[in-house]
This record gives C-alpha cells, sequence and structure tokens, in this order.
C-alpha cells in the first residue's frame, strides 16, 4: 500500500483527568497542530493530506475529526492493544514508505515519550526535526522551522523531505471544521489496515511524572547550617557546571551517560 | 433512510442532545427519516445538569427493559420531604422495596451519562449527531415557516422540512421564532448544586439503604431566607447537594448561591449526614418554573419546540420533574413530525398532532392539574411564615412540660399561627388551594 | 488510669464555612471549562454605571460579575456556566449581551 507525500500522525488519547471516558478522550493540542501543519502544507503543494493512526476502532474518532478538517484519506492501522513506540513507528513506516513530509506531535496528551517521530525518522530514512514552534515555507522540498531550545533560545532549522516534523501543542491552531464536511467525514470510508508488526502486548501505565529520589552521600560539615549549605549549594557561587567537548555522536552519548551516572541522575 | 427534497440537507433537524432532542431524534429516525441532531457541547449532556433524579417509566415503550443499561448511580427507594427551621426539623419519610426492583420508579443519575447515552440509542436509530456545534438561528420562508437552521461552523447553514427545537431553558430559537411573548425573571429559579464524595458504604450507612438503593430527600426552607427550597440525592459514591432559588429572590437579597449551599449542610439535620465529603464539582443551572403560566406557543409553520425550551419542567413542589417531560414531549414531537411529513404539511395544522399529544397525556395533564402549586410553594407565606408554624407547633405537641398538663392540638396551632403572624383567612385560602392543586 | 467523664454539653452549630475551608478559586476549578478566547457575553459597562442594584454580581453562581471602583461592572467569561441567570435577573436593556459560546467551548460537566 502507498500513500501520499504529506501524513499527519494522530493518536487518539484519553484526556488525563478521565482516562477511562471516551467522551473526554481525543488528539492532544500539539497532534492538532501538527494536523493544521500538515493540511497547510497540502494545500500550498496542492496534494491531499493522509491522516494516520494506530489504535483500536474507537480511534477512528480522531480520523474523522481529521477528514472534517478536510484531510483527504484517513488510514487506520489496527491494533487492539497499547504498543511500544518502535513498534507504532514500524507499523506506520510500513505504511507510508514514500512519505515525503510526515507531521507528528510532538507528545501525546497521555504523556507519551516523544519517541515515535524519532523512531519514524528512523524507519523511513527521514530527517528529523523535533520541538518545532513555527514553520515558514521556503524552496520546494525544503522547509524553515524554528525549534525551542532550553534558556528562551530558538533555533533555525532548515529541513529537507524527506522529514518528520514534530511540532509543539498551540503552535497552530486546528481550523474549524464546516458543517459539510463534518456531516461527510461522519460517514466518510475509512482504511483500515493490519498493523505489520505484531508486537509483544505492552500495558501502557500512565502515571503522573514524579522525579526519582536519588541517594547522595552525607555532607560534610560540623554545624548544620554548614550541611546544608553542601547539600543545597545555597550561598555558593553561581558556577557553570560541566564542559565542553567536541566529538563523534557515539562518544558524546556514552559521556552524557557517564556524567549524568556520576551525579547521580542514572543508576 | 429516506433521500430529502432536493434543496434540503435532511428531514428533521434536532437543535440539543438533551433528553427531548434525543427521544425526538430518536423516533424520527427509527421511522426512516433523516434526522440530524445538533449538539452545542462537545457530547451530549455536557452542557446539562439538573438536581438528579430522573423517572424514566415513558421510556417503557421506546427503550424495553431500559433498566438493564441505563447509566443510573442509584434507584430511589426512600423519598423524604423535611421542613426545616434553623434548629427544627421534621421529615416525613417513605420507603418502599418495589421502587428497587424491575420495572423501577425514580433514579439518580448523572446527566452527562443519561444524556449521552440516550443520544446513543438515536445515533443506532440513524440520526447523525453533529457535536461542538451551536446554533445560531432560524433560518425562514418568504411566508415566515422556519426552514432550517444557521450554526457557527463555516458554511454552517442546515436546511430541512422541519425543526424541533429542543435547546434547552434559554431556548433562543423559541424566542427569535416569537412564540415567547415574554420572559421574566419571576418564572425562573436558579439551581446550585454540589456533587459531593463519599465512600459507597458511607451512604449506605448514613442514609439507611444498601444494595445501590438510593434517597431523595426535598426540602423546605433552609435556603436562607431566599424563596425555593433545597434537596439532597444519593448516588452511588456521592450526594448531590443543592438548592433550587427564585431569580428575583435570590437577586433582592444579597445571598450568594454558594453560601446558601454552605449553611444548608450546616444545618444540624444535615451537617450529619454530608461531613467529610469532598467536593467533586460545583455546578448551576436555570429552571423554567412557572409551567403553564409560561408556556411558549408550541409550534408553529416548520417548527416544534420541546422540553425545557418549552417550559415543560413540573416544579410543583413535592414533585420535582423536568426529565420525563422532556423526554415525553421529545417523543411526541417526533411522532408528531412523522405524521406531517406523511401528510405533506408541516404547517401549524400538520403538527397539530404534538400539542394533542401533550394535552392528552401527563404532559399537559400533571401541569395543568398542578398549576397552582409552583406560585403555592414559592409564596411568601409557605416559604417564610409555614415551617416555622408547624415546626413549633410540633414541637410543642411532642414537648413534655410537666407539672403543665399537655395542651390540646387545636390550641397550640391557633397560639403558632399567631405568633407567626398567620391570618386565618390566608391559611384557609392557601389550604384550600393546596387541596385543589394537590387533592 | 483516668478517663473523661462523657459530657453532655451540646456542641457549636457549625458554622458555615467551619469545615471545607476551601476557597471560590478552589470550587470554581471543580468545573472543566473548555475557554474560548472570544467572550460569549458582553456587558455594556456604560449601561450598568447608574445600576444601584446589581443583580448580576449577587445572583451569578459562578461570580463573574465583578463591581469596579469607578462604579462599573468588569465580566469573566471563562468560568462560566452558560446558566442565564444574569440576563434574567439584569434589569437594563442592553447591559449584557448573552450568547453561547463556540460549539465545543464552555462549561463541559462530568458529575452532575
Amino acid at each position: 500500500m502507498t500513500i501520499g507525500s504529506i501524513v499527519a500522525c494522530l493518536k487518539w488519547v484519553a484526556h488525563p483527568g478521565e482516562p477511562n471516558d471516551e467522551r473526554f478522550a481525543g488528539m492532544s493540542p500539539a497532534d492538532q497542530s501538527a494536523l493544521e501543519f500538515a493540511l497547510q502544507q497540502g494545500a500550498a503543494m496542492g496534494v491531499g493530506v493522509v491522516a494516520v493512526t494506530v489504535g483500536p476502532a474507537g480511534a477512528e474518532r480522531v480520523l474523522r475529526d481529521a477528514l472534517a478538517c478536510g484531510v483527504a484519506r484517513a488510514v487506520r492501522i489496527h491494533s487492539a492493544r497499547p504498543m511500544q513506540s518502535d513498534d507504532v513507528a514500524a507499523a506506520i513506516a510500513a505504511v507510508i514508505p514514500d512519505a515525503t513530509w510526515v507531521w507528528c506531535g510532538d507528545y501525546s496528551l497521555d504523556r507519551g515519550s516523544g519517541s515515535v517521530p524519532a523512531f519514524l525518522a528512523g524507519r523511513l530514512a527521514a530527517q528529523q526535526a523535533l520541538g518545532i514552534i513555527s514553520v515558514s515555507r521556503s524552496a520546494d522540498g525544503v522547509i524553515e522551522a524554528t525549534r525551542r531550545l532550553d534558556g528562551g533560545r530558538r533555533e533555525l532549522l532548515s529541513v529537507a523531505a524527506p522529514a518528520v516534523v514534530s511540532v509543539e501543542g498551540a503552535t497552530a491552531h486546528l481550523r474549524r471544521a464546516g458543517l459539510a464536511a463534518l456531516r461527510a467525514a461522519g460517514k466518510a470510508p475509512i482504511e483500515v489496515v493490519q498493523s505489520s508488526t505484531p508486537a509483544a502486548p505492552y500495558d501502557a501505565v500512565v502515571h503522573p511524572y514524579r522525579p526519582r529520589a536519588r541517594a547522595l552521600a552525607a555532607p560534610a560539615g560540623d554545624a548544620a547550617l554548614d550541611r546544608l549549605r553542601a547539600l543545597t549549594d545555597a550561598g555558593a557561587a553561581v558556577s557553570a557546571r560541566g564542559e565542553q567537548v567536541t566529538l563523534e555522536p557515539a562518544a558524546a552519548a556514552a559521556k552524557i551517560v557517564d556524567a549524568l551516572k556520576s551525579w547521580g541522575y542514572l543508576a | 433512510m429516506s433521500t430529502p427534497t432536493l434543496g434540503l440537507d435532511c428531514d428533521v433537524i434536532v437543535v440539543g442532545g438533551g433528553p427531548a432532542g434525543s427521544c425526538a431524534a430518536l423516533v424520527a429516525a427509527r421511522a426512516g427519516l433523516d434526522v440530524v441532531l445538533i449538539e452545542r457541547g462537545p457530547f451530549p449532556g455536557s452542557k446539562n445538569m439538573y438536581g438528579g433524579v430522573v423517572y424514566p417509566r415513558i421510556l417503557d415503550s421506546l427503550i424495553p427493559e431500559w433498566w438493564l443499561e441505563a447509566p443510573i448511580q442509584r434507584w430511589v427507594t426512600r423519598r423524604s420531604t423535611m421542613l426545616l427551621t434553623d434548629t427544627q426539623a421534621m421529615t416525613v419519610d417513605f420507603r418502599s422495596e418495589a421502587w428497587g426492583r424491575p420495572p423501577y420508579n425514580g433514579a439518580t443519575a448523572f446527566r452527562p451519562d443519561w444524556d449521552f447515552w440516550l443520544a446513543g440509542h438515536a445515533e443506532a436509530a440513524g440520526a447523525q449527531i453533529l457535536t461542538s456545534t451551536t446554533v445560531t438561528g432560524l433560518i425562514r420562508d418568504a411566508s415566515g415557516a422556519v426552514v432550517g437552521v444557521h450554526t457557527d461552523r463555516p458554511d454552517g447553514d442546515l436546511r430541512a422540512r422541519v425543526v424541533i427545537a429542543c435547546d434547552g431553558v434559554n431556548s433562543f430559537l423559541a424566542k427569535e421564532a416569537g412564540l415567547y411573548t415574554h420572559t421574566d425573571a419571576k418564572h425562573f429559579t436558579l439551581g446550585v448544586k454540589e456533587t459531593l464524595a463519599l465512600p459507597e458504604e458511607v451512604i449506605d450507612e448514613r442514609f439507611n439503604v444498601r444494595d445501590r438503593q438510593g434517597v431523595d430527600i426535598e426540602i423546605l426552607g433552609g435556603t436562607s431566607g431566599v424563596n425555593g427550597g433545597g434537596f439532597i440525592y444519593t448516588n452511588l459514591d456521592t450526594l448531590a447537594v443543592g438548592v433550587v432559588l427564585k431569580l428575583p429572590a435570590l437577586a433582592a437579597q444579597k445571598a450568594r448561591p454558594e453560601d446558601i449551599i454552605a449553611t444548608l449542610k450546616a444545618h444540624p439535620a444535615i451537617a450529619p449526614l454530608v461531613q467529610g465529603a469532598e467536593l467533586k464539582e460545583y455546578s448551576a443551572h436555570v429552571i423554567p418554573e412557572a409551567g403553564l403560566e409560561m408556556m411558549p406557543k408550541m409550534t408553529m409553520p416548520g417548527m416544534l419546540v420541546a422540553g425545557d425550551a418549552a417550559a415543560l419542567c413540573l416544579a410543583a413542589g413535592i414533585w420535582l420533574e423536568g426529565v420525563n417531560f422532556a423526554m415525553a414531549s421529545g417523543m411526541y414531537a417526533g411522532e408528531a413530525v412523522i405524521e406531517a411529513i406523511k401528510a405533506g404539511d408541516l404547517g401549524s395544522k400538520g403538527l397539530a398532532g404534538y400539542e394533542r399529544r401533550l394535552r392528552d397525556t401527563f404532559v399537559l395533564r400533571d401541569h395543568r392539574k398542578l398549576r397552582r402549586a409552583p406560585k403555592l410553594v414559592l409564596s411568601d407565606r409557605v416559604q417564610h411564615l409555614y415551617p416555622a408554624m408547624v415546626a413549633n407547633t410540633v414541637e410543642r405537641m411532642f414537648r413534655v412540660d410537666n407539672p403543665a398538663p399537655k395542651p390540646g392540638v387545636r390550641r397550640i396551632l391557633r397560639e403558632e399561627r399567631k405568633r407567626a403572624g398567620v391570618k386565618l383567612s390566608d391559611l384557609a385560602r392557601d389550604g384550600w388551594n393546596g387541596f385543589r392543586s394537590f387533592g | 488510669m483516668s478517663t473523661t467523664p462523657p459530657t453532655n454539653r451540646p456542641t457549636e452549630m457549625l458554622e458555615p464555612h467551619a469545615w471545607g475551608g476551601m476557597s471560590f478559586q478552589e470550587r470554581m476549578a471543580t468545573a472543566e471549562f473548555r475557554i474560548h478566547h472570544e467572550p460569549h457575553i458582553v456587558v455594556d459597562g456604560s449601561v450598568c454605571s447608574d445600576c444601584s442594584t446589581r443583580e448580576c454580581v449577587v445572583a451569578c453562581p459562578a461570580s463573574l460579575f465583578v463591581p469596579t471602583s469607578d462604579g462599573g461592572i468588569v465580566f469573566n467569561h471563562e468560568q462560566c456556566f452558560e446558566c442565564g441567570t444574569c440576563y434574567l435577573v439584569c434589569n437594563r436593556e442592553g447591559a449584557i449581551s448573552w450568547n453561547y459560546p463556540e460549539g465545543g467551548h464552555g462549561i463541559v460537566f462530568r458529575r452532575t
């Protein structure tokens, strides 16, 4: 099965406050932005957008929302149970091998790790631009995108096709579906394909984020105040921690892992 | 499904996915009509709030054995009517095991659950439900007949043979169509409510019930001097505690709604029931309270009005019903529309079957019978004088004043009537009115 | 071993706010509002300025009408129950223009 060049990957997610209530489930804000960017790009290029989701039949509701907003085709990759991110990416990649632009939300509402776009880029051998907050079009086959960095900085990216672009929530306001389109979407056909990865069962556990506790050596100092200072760095001159190195990616990753271990963030 | 005539988008537009709208859509869709139900909330029921008890007998014909699937909280097997003064409480309590068995009588339920469930039946019958869509006005032809609605979506006009307006108490459609000659604050009450969490077994214990049995407590007095009433209903693991307040009285007395609930909850007779319960949801809604006195014209060419939009809410003191009137009026509107479409006449004459059905059934018969009740129950004497008179009379009947001998009940009544400042002629008139209303 | 003798003194009647202890903001936070940036209700302060009764201020269950020091009324549409109380109790023609928010927005009830 070959599918057109602009794809929006959408996930049907539960409302964090009502995890077991389908009335509150829907597209996350990041996915809504991704869909809007995809529709804008589709309109500019004169190409119909394809919406893809992975999930049970109930997940077709996001596809109907997308159809109402103007996507040309909707495909559901059937999966009765939650899957690991890489399996989701593999299942999507198998359906859209020739896609040139793949738009994803950065994170789903249910506190996903945001890793599907990365796996998907890997599977499609495409470029990846993540954390995008705005997009301006430029030459054919290339887009200019802005990404948010720490400390209020911005990074301008020039992204060439094929690429997987994941966008933050509320960066583009999803258009309001017209009435006739909404009516038609309710009855439109949705293509269903079986997942190419009969993935190992994986039960997603949704829980609020809590930083892990880490063990620290007892602080030095005779007085309680000294020990407190040693623990908190309070009163110490603010100094930049860490070092700047230039390394190959694999060596850099190993170095980061070592540093995180030594600081107690990783076991 | 029939194919609508050229220039029409569908046969029937139902505005509002509440109990009236869903029953109207269900009936019309089952007859094979092309029905579109438009709901402004993200799902049917999301905008809807009420006290908390539904009496679904009317569903027997639409959804046989509805009790096997309806999303109810508890079956009401105890009904209490409570009269409060600041320091006294008198309760008349009734319970029946029959109400805890099929076919049941009343149940507590959350409206977002109940209405969503009912809308699901309309959808299953073939009606198309469009959510997150607000109807903003009527489309009318040169003769003034309604031929469709405007919505707030792009290209948002929708045309149909007939529109059933089930758009709730504020019914802008009925007003736009001129079916309401006037709306007056005195015809409305404000319902405010707290949904309070308590463990199921604590509710069972405090309210003396078990096995999904529930309690309905209606309260006269206890509303901080604002004309109205209070209520407590048991859900599975929450309580619905709230007050219904006459709008002009609320505005005039400078009492905030949430403070009136807080005062009710602190009453010595109520506090032990709600102690330690955590607020899960605060909610409010306006209620059309005046019955026949405020009802609009029910039909016009191309449009019918049902449910709260038609003020079909029975607020008669000991009877507080709305959802059943909404479901029935929606059902009858659907039936009348089928008839009118078959006859090819969607003018006033063709739609007359709707009003006939309302008149011939409990929908208007109950309202006619109880037409004096809303005013009487919310009157100043019933609200402010009688509770103290009755409670003081009963207190003196049961108080042992030895060595003084027991006084006769007639003497107590006379003295307490005078002390409360009630004229015998007023009492007689209210008593006669009450007898005529409720008898 | 000493035991406290049981007393039969009446306990004080509970004050309305003696328990629960919840602020109005916390109360309103129990309801979900999907806020639309455009206000669906607009208050014309110039009509309100010579109103002395201010029914909306006391009756609105969400307490969205706030009098200002210069005699006007500030209105916040974000936590509106869409009940209609304000326009029903208001006796100034044209002071409150009342509509429903765009479909899908506004109050979303769950347990009521």
